[in-house]
């Protein structure tokens, strides 16, 4: 998008409000400054992934106000810029008393105190931190106004709750300057202070925040081996020739890149490899290479064949349960680039320059499509458990029947009812899980503590482990309960447990608390998405009767006392 | 070059071609407000390369004087 012109971005985002239909994302923005350009960039950056987005200023200079009016928005995002607090208050402030400072300092406080809680409810918000730059970068000392910048951020940093991001401008400014980013002659005539190649890249910065609400988050890097991973070609220079040694010039990106690498994977990220090459020549650079950085134990999955890459991307989408839009693949090949963005245009590609002292910067620059707000201890431990995933779909071959391959992995759950320890895990699992996910309802922090404060709710979820390893809390049912009826309103599981008849197991588990509270109907809905054809038929499957359906809404019904207890024995209960 | 400028005016204002006419201006195309115009100005110095001055952007607030003052920057 940074690349394309501001004329194109208008009509493409014309034509995709026409195309692009489903559920409307409302995006409302709050400022003191006229910064209303950033509305068909943002609108464009979210359509173009398939949202039907839309987005609306609120009234100029009156976040206050307006954030007491906000609802039913699903982010909203706050220029308050510092500058304009007051009409010229950067150059004035100077020239204040210290009482005056004082008392603007500790009502503009007070106000955003007031702003934060009043948008608690609004699923995400985006905050920019209050900035001197544009107007303070020539004077040699800190001055007044910077001093007011830095006792406001303080105040945003300790009071967020998990719906807040802040959002560091200064880091924008200084990737395009203060000179590509600001327009002094409209802001002077109108208030209007950033340029339209600000907001693009603006736009770029957070788009992914807003993608993680909605199930869109990267999952994976995987890197071809070759000029990615190392300096050369294995296959031609050898296990001595290739580079990537802190000590030369030329290993010492790729030294670097394997870093940045290895702190993705310790965040979550799945970290593979996709590349031609031959596998015992790689696993011998991975095993003993002793400038390698990343080891067999950073790597979820490798394909490392002379198949082409387009079949072993789609295969590494399919072993990790993951889709393909969720890949960034790096290369530096523009014959394997055209190929796979031919074929899986919806894969995200990373060119490894020409110049290979840019290359870092760039893997920097790719964090941002990983973002997620809140790291879980599942997070952190990803990694090891896509690992056991393949090692165990690996293992399946040696079992006469499924059900004895599932009895060999000692599954063992623990089970967490309404538990308030695991908010931020319960909303993860309701906004990641695409696949296995009977209505694909998406939840915030918030609204999970709103669903546990109410007695008629029951929120079940699993904790998965086997002789493998620990999955974690990767399942997970909220049920409504009315006088006659208690409703399904979600149901899902992880892509990581698939196989694995828990789903089975914890529909069991329900209905149980169903028959405990003596609630005679059960009542369940299947919503269709591109995503979850996989569920279609599961209400069928485990005798629920089809009711109807209207909109790609499927509902069931079910006599609690009908129902059939699955009996899966070899998946125990702590 | 004209062309083009009736071009951008209809994409910016979300309007059929055919509205853009000589005597165009905020009077007869609906969406020409002034956040709008920002948005006029901001097309035309990123298609034509040129920068107008505040000034001129106060002015530029009918079809043909938009011509003219691009023209003359292009010369």
């Amino acid at each position: 998008m940074i690349h394309l012109k501001y004329s194109d971005i208008l009509k493409k985002n014309f034509e995709l409000r026409k195309s692009v239909n489903g559920n409307e994302f409302k995006v409302a923005i709050l400022s003191n400054i006229t910064c209303h350009q950033i509305n068909e960039i943002m609108e464009y950056a979210l359509r173009s992934n398939g949202i039907n987005a839309s987005v609306t200023q609120c009234n100029y200079d009156n976040i206050m106000q307006e954030s007491e009016n906000i609802s039913c928005v699903n982010a909203v995002i706050i220029f308050w810029e510092a500058a304009n607090i007051l009409d010229g208050l950067y150059y004035k402030i100077n020239v204040f008393d210290k009482n005056e400072i004082e008392e603007l300092t500790a009502k503009t406080i007070k106000e955003i105190k007031f702003v934060i809680d009043q948008l608690k409810h609004t699923p995400i918000v985006i905050f920019n931190t209050f900035s001197s730059r544009i107007f303070n970068y020539q004077f040699p000392k800190e001055n007044n106004f910077d001093l007011l910048c830095n006792a406001l951020n303080e105040t945003l940093r300790n009071n967020i709750s998990s719906n807040i991001h802040l959002i560091n401008l200064e880091n924008i400014l200084a990737d395009i300057s203060i000179k590509v980013a600001t327009d002094m002659r409209c802001f002077y005539s109108s208030k209007a202070l950033y340029t339209i190649e600000f907001y693009k890249h603006y736009v770029e910065h957070i788009t992914p925040i807003l993608l993680s609400t909605v199930g869109k988050t990267k999952k994976a890097l995987i890197f071809d081996c070759d000029n990615t991973l190392w300096n050369g070609i294995l296959g031609e220079d050898g296990f001595e020739g290739i580079k990537m040694s802190a000590h030369e010039k030329d290993g010492l990106p790729y030294h670097e890149v394997q870093h940045l690498a290895l702190e993705l994977s310790k965040k979550g990220v799945i970290i593979g490899l996709c590349s031609k090459n031959n596998p015992e020549d790689v696993d011998q650079v991975l095993m003993h290479h002793h400038d390698m950085i990343l080891s067999n134990k950073d790597l979820s999955i490798k394909k490392v064949n002379w198949v082409d890459k387009v079949t072993n991307l789609i295969e590494i989408a399919m072993e990790l349960n993951i889709s393909t839009d969720s890949i960034v693949y790096v290369d530096d090949s523009n014959f394997e680039i055209d190929y796979i963005k031919t074929m899986m245009p919806e894969t995200t590609i990373i060119k490894v320059p020409e110049n290979k002292y840019e290359y870092p910067s760039l893997i920097r620059k790719a964090f941002r499509y990983f973002y997620f707000s809140h790291e879980t201890k599942e997070d952190s431990a990803r990694t090891q458990m896509y690992r056991e995933g393949v090692l165990r779909s690996n293992a399946k071959g040696n079992f006469s029947s499924i059900d004895e391959y599932l009895e060999s992995l000692n599954i063992n759950l623990d089970i967490y009812v309404n538990d308030l320890n695991i908010v931020q895990r319960m909303a993860q699992l309701t906004q990641k899980t695409n696949q296995f996910n009977l209505t694909t309802k998406r939840y915030t922090d918030t609204d999970i503590t709103r669903l546990l404060s109410d007695d008629n709710n029951l929120l079940i979820a699993i904790d998965v482990k086997d002789k493998f390893g620990d999955s974690g809390i990767t399942a997970l049912s909220i049920i409504k309960f009315n006088s006659d009826t208690a409703e399904i309103d979600t149901f899902l599981m992880s892509c990581r447990i698939l196989g694995r008849k828990i789903e089975f197991k914890l529909f069991d588990i329900i209905v149980e608390h169903i028959r405990s509270k003596e609630i005679p109907y059960i009542k369940a809905t299947y919503l269709r998405t591109i995503k979850n054809r996989q569920v279609e038929n599961f209400y069928n499957n485990i005798g629920f009767s089809f009711t109807g359906e209207a909109n790609n809404l499927k509902h069931y019904i079910l006599e609690t006392d009908q129902y059939v207890t699955k009996k899966i024995d070899y998946i125990r209960i702590n | 070059m004209e062309n083009r400028i009736k071009e951008i005016m209809s994409i910016v204002f979300e309007t059929d071609l055919s509205m853009i006419d000589d005597s165009a201006s905020p009077e007869t195309i609906e969406n020409w407000d002034s956040l709008k115009h920002m948005n006029l100005i901001a097309v035309l110095e990123e298609e034509f390369k040129i920068t107008f001055s505040d000034d001129e952007i106060l002015d530029m607030l009918n079809y043909g004087f938009i011509c003219k003052i691009v023209k003359e920057k292009l010369i």
